[in-house]
């Protein structure tokens, strides 16, 4: 076989993996327990693997916090001591099977969803989204109050959570997919939609656990309409665990930004990052006195979806999104067909009726990207350089990591081919 | 001889062209009745001789 | 700054309208900061925390709409407010044309696309005929510089679909009665050619149309193709096609001399050839065209007459006597220096016909593609004794489009050779098609009057002869175009031919003169 019929061959290899995923939420479980490779004093964060002296402000704090959470260190400042003498590791999610939304971290007591790819065997990983309150680690703020609430998370919600999803014998996600088909998400930064969806087929399991804070879960869950990205993004995970191991392929499987930097991965070379500095996204801004000054670089994980094929690469699922961040139908259409123009495949799944009932593209060829010279947009929360979330919009994702990632393909392929 | 049949056909099809170059040329044959259809074509990689010879390594990207 | 509120009492607004509004509104002239929500708490903290707060905003419910803004005035405030109910309002622009990035998508969607039209660069136009022959798709390959043995894989490629492909360097094909690249719009009629020449193929196709007749088919094989490693594939396609077409009944076949082996090969295919045809080799002799039972032209006017006879059309372009009385009009007034012939072509074909034709009057024409290599202008030399320059050479056209198409190629050569007292002569051609120049005649009309002011005022007078190729179907109009360079007092002549037959005479009687 010629280096370009490995390549199709592990091409096809890896499609058939992203759109036979067959994706089931299973557990709810400590990191410590779940994640392999996972530390007591690990910190995941999310983008390209980064030197902590470099981190922006609401990672440290994020990294911080978690510190503080996870009983690492007794105050910010001993924690940020204990980092810069690496006695406090930071890892990067990705190369965990994890993902870390926006300026989520995770550290090794902190409850994750378990979702397995029954299909190909991959599992993957992620915290709970924190709900609609913009005071969260997850948006780099630390302080009682979060401290609170991520104790929470911790203890009576991860409990209830865990025995309601173990009860079900696993959730669906690809059935939760096909059903809200139609219904507007773009399941990157707008899921009301998955998430209801989640919730119907959650609820009656949850009503069954018996703990005292039962119902008080039950509302967290119920009134969060985000609920649906964390769990998807540890489904993702799982997709992108067993990709990794296919030797040749040029997809696009991993990819996040740090705020300092931005990175892809793609499947022929597992976890090997290709990095420049994070683009801004561009969109709308939560509060008009925000200028593009105070944004950071792309920060977080959440856009593992993407390389999944949905957010912006199925921005016509969900064109409302588009709309929100001052775009219009139109450019929702171009944004997928731009996708499917470097992308190997379709989902099935989940057909979207007003484009002609076709599936979203999934499984981004490098090859595409930098040979059309044509780039996909991901859409993205923007953060504040001070913490806090700015705004929403999408970013081109940058040619210079689509470019080294061809290199260092072409690196790794003549290794394995003796050259 | 060769099998002419592909052309016999074109001969006596309506004529609907692919034009892939200037876009001009696409709006000059629809103004003159003809269906045109537009592709904007740019240089593989951006003209990047270096990046082709890559990606021609990895055996194309079509 | 003032601040101006409105509100709307009961009106829901989803957060994802109102969102994009607040970018709408902060983008207007006049506003300093404004914010567009749905009075909910978290939207009444995000004011207050802004400084655009009030009790009235206050007051509202979650199901009232507001707009808040500080705004330099009323007027801007609700300038701003119309804006952004505008906006709201506006919905995508309709149909908006559709472009593709690559062959293999356009074809998806428009599945009966038959042809493949390609101008890109030549070294990258193998991969793109590739991919449209692999898409079933006829090609018509206007590229340049393509290597032969590229030219030769992707005829063979095509050979093996049983697809045609025109070119590379395919200028000229009218298919189905679509002028395609360059060429001009024709009347259809019983004449099919297959050409190695676009502007050959286009003058014959011109001359038909002008007689009243026209053309059903035109091929273009692009310039290489009856060369030794091309080996004619496209013109032996053409033939057996347009052979096999019914509305085809005349057949006529324009091409230089081609390669030894390659004409072996062709003369054996006319030799078979079915229906009446005209060959135009340019270079072979009677005998060797005659044989093969084809009817031998040795100029394309001649090409376009001789096929016109086939139907019985007496069409004339015009005798010799003509021109020669019009060369004694030409020269008078004259200055006693002015003695050369300055010719500035748009095109090969028409250089080399108008250099061969004024050859022996001139005696030698200075060139840069001379006929033969003593007579090389140097790298951008012009106006050396006799000159010819051919205005599409690559020195010229590197990186913009053919002079057909961009008309200022060519414009700096008319006061050039004016500004020189010995240019007596000077020679142009016009091509008109779709994409090209608009009026290409109009175009120099103010440099032609120019270059007679130069002429005048050193006490002589400038002879410009100009024939235009194209039909009175071509959107510039023929009859307008000559019309436009008679005024400006030029002689236009019907075809190249004559033009340079007449430039001949007129530095014939320079010569007497002198």
């Amino acid at each position: 076989m010629t280096v370009g019929e490995k390549v199709a061959a592990a091409n096809r290899k890896v499609l058939d993996i992203m759109t036979k995923a067959r994706l089931v939420w299973t557990d709810v479980k400590p990191a410590i327990e779940a994640v392999p490779g996972m530390e007591r004093n690990l910190i995941l964060i999310p983008g390209p693997p980064i030197e902590p002296e470099d981190l922006p402000v609401p990672l440290k704090t994020s990294v911080c916090g978690a510190a503080i959470h996870d009983g690492l260190a007794k105050s910010m400042e001993e924690a940020w001591e204990m980092v810069l003498k690496r006695e406090i590791r930071i890892g990067s999610s990705q190369n965990y099977n994890c993902g870390n939304a926006a300026s989520s971290v995770m550290s090794s007591s902190m409850p994750v969803f378990v979702v397995e790819d029954k299909t190909s065997g991959g599992t993957g990983y992620c915290v709970p989204h924190p709900g609609s309150n913009p005071r969260v680690l997850r948006w780099g703020i630390y302080g009682d109050d979060v401290e609170e609430n991520l104790s929470f998370i911790r203890g009576d919600y991860a409990a209830v959570l865990g025995e309601a999803v173990r009860k079900s014998g696993g959730i669906d996600l690809i059935r939760i997919l096909s059903r809200t088909a139609g219904m507007g998400d773009e399941n990157h930064n707008r899921q009301p939609a998955a998430s209801m969806a989640l919730a119907l087929e959650l609820v009656p399991y949850l009503l069954d656990v018996d703990h005292p804070a039962r119902d008080r879960v039950i509302k967290e869950v119920c009134a969060n309409d985000r609920f649906f990205l964390h769990v998807m993004m540890a489904g993702v995970e799982a997709v992108m665990q067993s990709c990794k191991k296919v030797p040749y392929s040029t997809v696009m499987v991993g990819m996040g930004g740090n705020g300092i930097e931005f990175g892809i991965q793609i499947a022929g070379t597992g976890n090997r990052w290709y990095t420049t500095e994070a683009p801004k996204i561009s969109g709308i801004f939560l509060k008009p006195t925000t200028t593009e000054a105070d944004l950071l670089g792309y920060l977080g994980d959440s856009c593992v979806t993407e390389v999944w094929g949905l957010g912006g690469m199925s921005a016509i699922a969900g064109p409302s999104y588009l709309r929100m961040t001052g775009g219009t139908f139109r450019d929702a259409q171009e944004r997928t067909e731009k996708a499917r123009q470097v992308s190997l495949g379709e989902h099935t799944f989940a057909p979207v009726p007003w484009d002609d009932y076709r599936g979203f593209p999934v499984g981004v060829d490098v090859r595409k990207v930098v040979g059309m010279n044509v780039l996909p947009i991901s859409h993205g929360g923007s953060a504040l350089k001070t913490g806090g979330q700015a705004g929403a919009g999408a970013a081109e994702l940058p040619m210079v990591c689509f470019r080294e990632a061809v290199e260092g393909l072409v690196e790794e392929i003549k290794k394995l081919e003796g050259e | 001889m060769s099998d002419v049949s592909k052309i016999l056909n074109l001969f006596r099809s309506e004529l609907i062209t692919v034009n892939v170059g200037p876009r001009s040329f696409a709006e000059v044959l629809e103004k003159q009745g003809y269906e045109a259809v537009q592709v904007d074509w740019k240089p593989a990689a951006g003209g990047d001789k270096h990046m082709q010879e890559l990606l021609e390594y990895l055996g194309g990207w079509e | 700054m003032p601040i101006f509120t409105r509100i709307q009492k009961d009106r829901y607004i989803d957060s994802l309208e109102t969102l994009n509004q607040t970018a709408v509104l902060n983008d207007q002239p006049g506003i300093e900061s404004g914010y567009v929500g749905m009075a909910t708490d978290v939207f009444k903290e995000v004011i207050e925390e802004i400084g655009l707060g009030s009790p009235e905003i206050q007051s509202c419910t979650e199901a009232d709409y507001v707009i808040v803004a500080e705004a330099e005035s009323q007027d801007a405030f609700d300038n701003a407010v119309n804006a952004l109910i505008s906006e709201s309002a506006s919905s995508d622009e309709t149909e908006e044309k559709k472009y593709y990035s690559n062959i293999r998508s356009a074809v998806i969607e428009h599945p009966r696309a038959n042809l493949c039209q390609i101008s890109v660069p030549g070294e990258y136009a193998l991969e793109e005929v590739k991919k449209a022959l692999n898409a079933g798709l006829h090609c018509c390959v206007f590229s340049n510089n393509v290597p032969l043995d590229q030219e030769r894989e992707m005829k063979e490629l095509a050979s093996e679909k049983g697809l045609l492909c025109m070119g590379p360097d395919c200028g000229v094909a009218n298919i189905n009665g679509a002028a395609l690249v360059l060429s001009s719009i024709n009347n259809r009629g019983p004449f099919g050619i297959v050409g190695a020449s676009g502007t050959g193929i286009q003058h014959v196709a011109a001359i038909l149309h002008e007689a009243g007749t026209g053309v059903s088919q035109t091929i273009g094989t692009g310039g290489n193709d009856l060369k030794e490693p091309v080996g004619g594939i496209t013109m032996l396609m053409g033939i057996d096609a347009l052979e096999a077409d019914p509305e085809t009944k005349y057949i006529i076949l324009i091409s230089r001399k081609p390669a030894d082996s390659v004409l072996e090969k062709m003369l054996a295919r006319i030799r078979t050839m079915k229906k009446p045809r005209v060959v135009f080799f340019m270079g072979c002799d009677k005998e060797t065209i005659e044989e093969t039972g084809a009817i031998w032209a040795d100029n394309l006017d001649n090409c376009a007459l001789r096929a016109l006879e086939l139907i019985g059309n007496d069409y004339s372009l015009g005798d010799l006597d003509e021109l020669k009385e019009t060369a004694k009009k030409a020269v008078k007034g004259m200055a006693p220096e002015q003695k050369y012939v300055r010719a500035a072509y748009t095109g090969g074909t028409y250089l080399d016909e108008g250099m061969r034709t004024m050859w022996e009057a001139a005696g030698g024409i200075w060139s840069n593609a001379p006929l033969s290599p003593e007579w090389k202008l140097k790298d951008g030399e012009t106006g050396k004794g006799h000159t010819a320059i051919d205005y599409g050479e690559e020195e010229f056209t590197l990186g913009r489009p053919h002079p057909a198409i961009d008309a200022s190629i060519r414009r700096p050569a008319i006061l050039k050779e004016a500004a020189d007292p010995e240019t007596a002569v000077i020679v142009l051609d016009f091509i008109l098609t779709p994409p090209g120049h608009m009026d290409p005649c109009g175009y120099v009309v103010p440099d032609i009057r120019k270059a007679q002011e130069i002429a005048a005022a050193r006490g002589g007078k400038i002879a410009f002869v100009a024939s235009v190729l194209g039909t009175t179907a071509d959107w510039q109009d023929i009859r307008k175009q000559e019309e436009e360079l008679r005024e400006a007092g030029v002689y236009v002549c019907r075809t190249n031919y004559r033009a340079a037959l007449l430039a001949s005479e007129i530095i014939k009687l320079r010569k007497e003169n002198a």
